[in-house]
C-alpha cells in the first residue's frame, strides 16, 4: 500500500485532451450518411382521452420517410419499477409533453411541420396537479384504480410512541423540497440505425447502456440480442440518463426500423423540461424526540410525494428519501408512512442523491431546530448521535467504515465554528452544518444481483485495454479505472487506455447511478487487473524456471523480488507470451459479486443494501441582505469519509460540481407549472448557478480506507450535493434567525419571512394584535 | 440565400448560406466543427462560445450572414503546429474538464478575456465566464485553469 505510485494521485482526466480540442464526440455530434430527423408528437393536454389520430395529411408531406403511432408499438406497458407507461400513448395523454406520435424526415423543418399536421381529437378530462388534490375525495384518477397512490411504504422499527414518551423535546415540522432539472447541458439525444436484417444499432450520451438495452428490447419486444447500444461521449447525466428510458429511444429505433434510414431524435430543452425526468418533489412532516442532552429518541416521517403521471423511478426514489438520513444516526425507534402520488404533471425520475437530499433537508434543518430549543450546539447532537464504524443501524445498514465523527469535528475546526457560530448576526452572516450519508451501490435496485465484470487485456504491444460496461458519464471513472489498471501492473498511465462502451463488446453492467461505479465497477477492474497480472507472470515464471512468487511487476519492468538485476520489459513480456499464444493477448477477467454482509432488503425495507456508506459534513458561511432577502454563499467546507480517495484532483471536482448543484437546489432552482404546464423551460427563466454564484469551496478527505472497494475506495459522487441545502438553511438561521423550510430558499420568501417578523416585532406592543406572538 | 465571405481558424470560405442559418449551425452542420457545442439555442447556456473578429459572442444568437467580411476562431483552430494553447493545457492540468461539454466555449471566452486583459483580477474572470454555464465541475477549477494562465509566462 505505501509503495502506491499512481492511486491517490492528482492524474489528469484520461479523457481532458479530446474535450479541450472539440474532438470528443458527443450524442449531439454524431451524424450518419442518410441520417433522417425524428420530431416527437406530445400532449398539449395534461389529461385528456384520445378519441381520434389522423396523422394522414402529415404522412402525405413531402419529406416525411416514418410515421408512427402507438398502433405501430407492441403497446406493452413498462416502466422502472411499475409497469404504467407505453412509448405513445395509448387511448390516453396524462400530461402535458406525454408522447402521442413520432415523424422521421429529411430535414428537422419538415419533421416539424409534420407534427403540426397530425390531428388529434382529444375529450379532455378532469385534471389533478398537485398530490393533496389527487388525493382528495372524488379526485380524478390518472391510472384507473389506483387512487393516485402510485407507491407507498410503511414500517415501524422499535416502538416510537415508546420513543417519544423518552423524550424531553419533541419537534414536528413540515418540510417542502421543490422539483428541480439535472440540467445536464447535452439534451438527451438518440440515433438508430437498423441493419438489413433487422439489428439495430442506438447510439446515445446514457448512463446505463446495458439495463438500457434491457428495457428498450422489452418496449419494443424485440430480444436483448436484436439491439446494440454504442455510448457517446456523455455531456452530463447526474442520473437523468440512467436507468428510466426515455421514450425517445425506443420511438428513434421504431422509426430507423421503420424508414430503413438511420434517424436522429434530439430534444430541445422545452421538451426537457416538460418531458424529462427531474427530481422528486416532496412534503415531509418529521417528528423527532431528543433526550435533554440531544441523544434522539424517536423519529416519526410522513411523506407524500409526486410522482407526476407515470411512476417510473420513483418508488425507489422515495425509498431513499424515507429511510437513508435515518442511518447517519443511532435511532432507536423510527416509524415512516409515505405515499408517491400521480398527478398530471412530468414524472419524476433521479437525480444525483435520488431522493436523499429531500430528507436530508428535513432531517438537517429539524436538528438544529431542536438544539435550538435545548440550549445545545447542534455540532454536539450530530456528534453524540452519529452512527459509528462497527454500528448496525436501526434498518440493518451495516457500517464497516464510517468516520461520520472524524469529520464533523473536522469540519468544526477548519471553519472555525465554535468561534463563528451565532456571533455575526449584526452582519448578517451565519455559518451553519449539516452531515450527510449515501450507498456505494445499492442491491434493491437489480433483483438478479449486485457486482460488475470486467475484462483487462494485455496486448501483444504491452499495451492494456480496460474493457468495463461502467459507463463514464464526466464524473472521471475512465481516469479511477486506469490509476487502478496501472498501480497494479506498474505501468504508466499512457499505457492503458478504457474501451468505449458498447453491449456488443463491453460485460453486462449496471451503469452509472448509487455511486457504485469505482467502488464496485472499479473492484472489477481492480480483479481483473490481478488476473491478467497473475496469467503475466505466471508465463515469465515458467519461461524464465523461477518461482512466480518472486516475481514483481513495477517501473514497466517485471522483475526478481528483493534483487538488483534488471529484469524483463512489461513490453517484452506481454510480446514473449502473446507470440507464444498464436498472437493472443493476455486476457484477465475481474468478477466482483458483492459479499455476503449485502443483502437484498426484506418486505419492511430492511437490511444491509449496500457494500458500503460514505459519510460527510458541510459546513456553509452565508450573508444576508436584510434588505432584498438575498442569499450569498461566502464560503463551503465539505469534509468526506469516501475512503481513499483514487485521485483528489477529481475526488475535489466531485465536491466542488456537488455542492454547486446543491446551491441552486437550496436557494434559485424550481420548476414551476400552472396547471401541468412548465413556464420556465429555459436557462434564462429556469436559473442555474453560473461562476458568480459559487464560492470557495474546500474540499477535505479523511482517508480510512473501507475494507471492500478498490484500495478502500468508496462512493463520493452523490453525496456531495446531499447536505448542501440543510448547511445553507442552517446558516441563513444563524445569520437572521429566520428558518426557511421550503425549498428553494429564494430571495422573495426569506424577504418575506424578515417583513413577517419585523410586523410582528413592531406589533407586540399592542394588546390584541392580529399577529400570533 | 447570400454569399458570404468569411474566415474560420485562418480558412477562407465563400459559402451561399440561407439568411435564417445561424452561425452555430453553419460552423456545426455545413463545416462539420462541431467542437462548438449546442445546447440551448437561446444564447443563455454559452456552449456554443466561438470568437468573431476576437470577441466572445454566443454563435447561437448570430446569422452567419452576419459574419460576412469576418474571422471566426472555434475550439478546433486553437492548436498551432500541434501546440495547444496554454488554456487548453490548463484546463486538462487543473481538472477544470468533467463531462466537457461547456468546455469550448468556456475556454474561447476565457481566451478572449485573457486577450483583452492579459492579467486579470479573480473578478474579471467571473465577469468575463459569467454567460457559460457548468453544471459539472461548479467552476471552481475553470476558475483556477484561467488564473494559472493569467499568470502564467506561457500568456501573452
Amino acid at each position: 500500500m505505501d509503495r502506491r505510485t499512481i492511486v491517490g494521485q492528482r492524474i489528469d482526466n484520461v479523457d481532458a485532451w479530446d474535450k479541450v480540442t472539440g474532438k470528443a464526440v458527443y450524442g449531439i455530434d454524431l451524424k450518419l450518411p442518410g441520417m433522417l430527423h425524428g420530431k416527437i408528437l406530445r400532449s398539449p393536454l395534461p389529461h385528456a382521452r384520445i378519441l381520434k389520430i389522423d396523422p394522414s395529411r402529415a404522412r402525405n408531406l413531402p419529406g416525411v420517410r416514418a410515421l408512427i403511432t402507438a398502433e405501430d408499438t407492441p403497446k406493452i406497458k413498462y416502466g422502472a419499477q411499475i409497469a404504467d407507461e407505453y412509448p405513445l400513448a395509448v387511448e390516453k395523454v396524462r400530461y402535458i409533453g406525454d408522447e402521442i406520435a413520432a415523424v422521421a424526415a429529411e430535414d428537422e423543418e419538415t419533421a416539424t411541420r409534420a407534427l403540426e399536421l397530425i390531428h388529434v381529437d382529444y375529450e379532455e378530462l378532469p385534471a389533478v396537479f398537485s398530490p393533496e388534490e389527487a388525493l382528495g375525495p372524488g379526485a380524478p384518477e390518472v391510472h384507473e384504480g389506483t387512487g393516485n397512490v402510485a407507491s407507498q411504504i410503511d414500517f415501524e422499527r422499535g416502538d416510537v410512541s415508546q420513543g417519544f414518551r423518552e423524550a424531553h423535546c419533541i419537534l414536528e415540522e413540515e418540510f417542502v423540497t421543490s422539483n428541480v432539472h439535472q440540467a445536464y447541458l447535452e439534451p438527451h439525444v438518440c440515433i438508430a440505425q437498423a441493419d438489413g436484417c433487422g439489428r439495430i444499432t442506438l447510439w446515445g450520451s446514457l448512463q446505463a447502456p446495458s439495463r438500457n438495452r434491457e428495457t428498450i428490447a422489452r418496449i419494443l419486444n424485440l430480444p436483448p440480442d436484436k439491439i446494440r447500444i454504442i455510448q457517446t461521449v456523455v455531456g452530463g447525466g447526474f442520473g437523468g440518463k440512467a436507468t428510466q428510458v426515455l421514450a425517445l429511444y425506443p420511438l428513434c429505433a421504431l422509426l430507423a426500423l421503420k424508414s430503413g434510414r438511420p434517424v436522429r431524435i434530439l430534444n430541445t430543452w422545452p421538451e426537457e423540461f416538460a418531458a424529462s425526468r427531474s427530481r422528486m418533489p416532496s412534503k415531509i412532516r418529521l417528528k423527532l424526540g431528543l433526550k435533554k442532552d440531544g441523544t434522539f429518541t424517536a423519529k416519526d416521517l410522513a411523506i407524500i410525494a409526486n410522482a407526476g403521471a407515470y411512476a417510473g423511478t420513483g418508488p425507489a426514489v422515495m425509498t431513499t428519501t424515507a429511510m437513508r438520513a435515518t442511518s447517519l444516526y443511532r435511532f432507536p425507534h423510527v416509524k415512516c408512512h409515505a405515499r408517491l402520488v400521480y398527478t398530471n404533471t412530468t414524472p419524476i425520475g433521479s437525480y444525483r442523491g435520488y431522493g436523499n437530499p429531500q430528507l436530508h433537508f428535513a432531517l438537517e434543518s429539524a436538528i438544529d431546530m431542536a438544539a435550538e430549543r435545548l440550549g445545545l450546539d447542534p455540532l454536539d447532537i450530530r456528534l453524540r448521535n452519529a452512527i459509528r464504524v462497527g454500528d448496525t443501524s436501526i434498518h440493518g445498514w451495516v457500517m464497516n467504515s464510517c468516520q461520520l465523527q472524524a469529520c464533523l469535528e473536522r469540519a468544526a475546526q477548519r471553519s472555525r465554528w465554535k468561534e463563528k457560530r451565532g456571533q455575526r448576526r449584526k452582519e448578517g452572516i451565519g455559518i451553519g452544518m449539516a452531515s450527510m450519508i449515501h450507498v456505494s451501490g445499492n442491491r434493491a435496485v437489480y433483483p438478479h444481483f449486485d457486482g460488475s465484470s470486467a475484462f483487462v487485456r494485455i496486448n501483444p504491444t504491452g499495451s492494456v485495454d480496460i474493457i468495463s460496461g461502467e459507463a463514464e458519464i464526466g464524473q472521471g471513472s475512465n481516469t479511477a479505472f486506469a490509476q487502478i489498471v496501472a498501480e497494479v501492473l506498474g505501468l504508466p498511465m499512457e499505457e492503458i487506455r478504457v474501451q468505449p462502451l458498447d453491449t456488443d463488446h463491453s460485460p453486462f453492467a449496471l451503469g452509472t447511478f448509487a455511486s457504485r461505479v469505482l467502488t464496485i465497477g472499479g473492484k472489477a477492474v481492480y480483479l481483473a487487473a490481478q488476473d491478467a497480472k497473475e496469467k503475466l507472470l505466471s508465463f515469465v515464471a515458467q519461461k524464465m524456471e523461477i518461482r512466480r512468487e518472486d516475481l514483481e511487476c513495477q517501473g514497466g519492468m517485471i522483475r526478481m523480488r528483493n534483487s538488483s538485476k534488471p529484469g524483463l520489459s512489461f513490453q517484452e513480456a506481454a510480446r514473449l507470451a502473446s507470440m507464444a499464444s498464436a498472437g493472443a493477448p493476455i486476457l484477465g477477467q475481474g468478477i466482483f459479486r458483492v459479499p455476503g454482509h449485502v443483502v437484498m432488503p426484506d418486505a419492511s425495507k430492511y437490511g444491509n443494501l449496500s457494500i458500503a456508506y460514505s459519510f460527510g459534513v458541510q459546513v456553509a458561511e452565508v450573508k444576508v441582505d436584510r434588505k432584498t432577502g438575498r442569499v450569498d454563499v461566502l464560503e463551503v467546507y465539505s469534509v468526506h469519509d469516501s475512503g481513499t480517495i483514487i485521485n483528489p484532483k477529481l475526488g475535489e471536482g466531485q465536491v466542488e460540481g456537488g455542492v454547486a448543484q446543491g446551491m441552486g437546489f437550496a436557494l434559485m432552482e424550481e420548476i414551476v407549472r400552472q396547471q401541468g404546464k412548465v413556464l420556465n423551460d429555459n436557462f434564462t427563466d429556469y436559473r442555474l448557478p453560473t461562476i458568480q454564484d459559487v464560492p470557495k469551496i474546500h474540499s477535505l478527505f479523511i482517508e480510512v480506507p473501507d475494507p471492500f472497494g478498490p484500495f478502500g475506495a468508496k462512493g463520493l459522487g452523490e453525496i456531495t450535493q446531499v447536505p448542501t441545502a440543510p448547511a445553507i438553511a442552517n446558516a441563513i438561521e444563524d445569520a437572521v434567525g429566520i428558518r426557511l423550510k421550503e425549498l428553494p430558499m429564494t430571495a422573495e420568501k426569506l424577504l418575506k419571512a424578515l417583513k413577517e417578523r419585523e410586523m410582528k416585532e413592531r406589533s407586540l406592543p399592542c394588546a390584541g394584535s392580529s399577529f400570533e406572538a | 440565400m447570400k454569399k458570404i465571405r468569411l474566415k474560420v481558424n485562418g480558412f477562407a470560405y465563400e459559402p451561399v448560406v440561407p439568411f435564417h442559418l445561424t452561425l452555430l449551425d453553419f460552423l456545426r452542420d455545413t463545416l462539420g466543427l462541431t467542437g462548438t457545442k449546442k445546447s440551448c439555442n437561446l444564447g443563455s447556456c454559452g456552449a456554443c462560445t466561438v470568437l468573431l473578429d476576437g470577441q466572445a459572442v454566443n454563435s447561437c444568437l448570430i446569422l452567419a450572414v452576419e459574419a460576412d467580411g469576418k474571422s471566426v476562431e472555434t475550439i478546433e483552430g486553437l492548436m498551432r503546429n500541434g501546440q495547444p494553447h496554454p488554456l487548453q493545457k490548463a484546463f486538462v492540468q487543473h481538472g477544470a474538464v468533467q463531462c466537457g461539454f461547456c468546455t469550448p466555449g468556456m475556454i474561447l471566452s476565457a481566451k478572449a478575456l485573457l486577450h483583452r486583459t492579459p492579467h486579470p483580477t479573480e473578478d474579471q474572470i467571473r465577469d468575463a465566464l459569467a454567460g457559460n454555464l457548468c453544471r459539472c465541475t461548479g467552476y471552481a477549477k475553470i476558475l483556477e485553469a484561467v488564473k494559472a494562465v493569467a499568470g502564467g509566462k506561457e500568456n501573452g
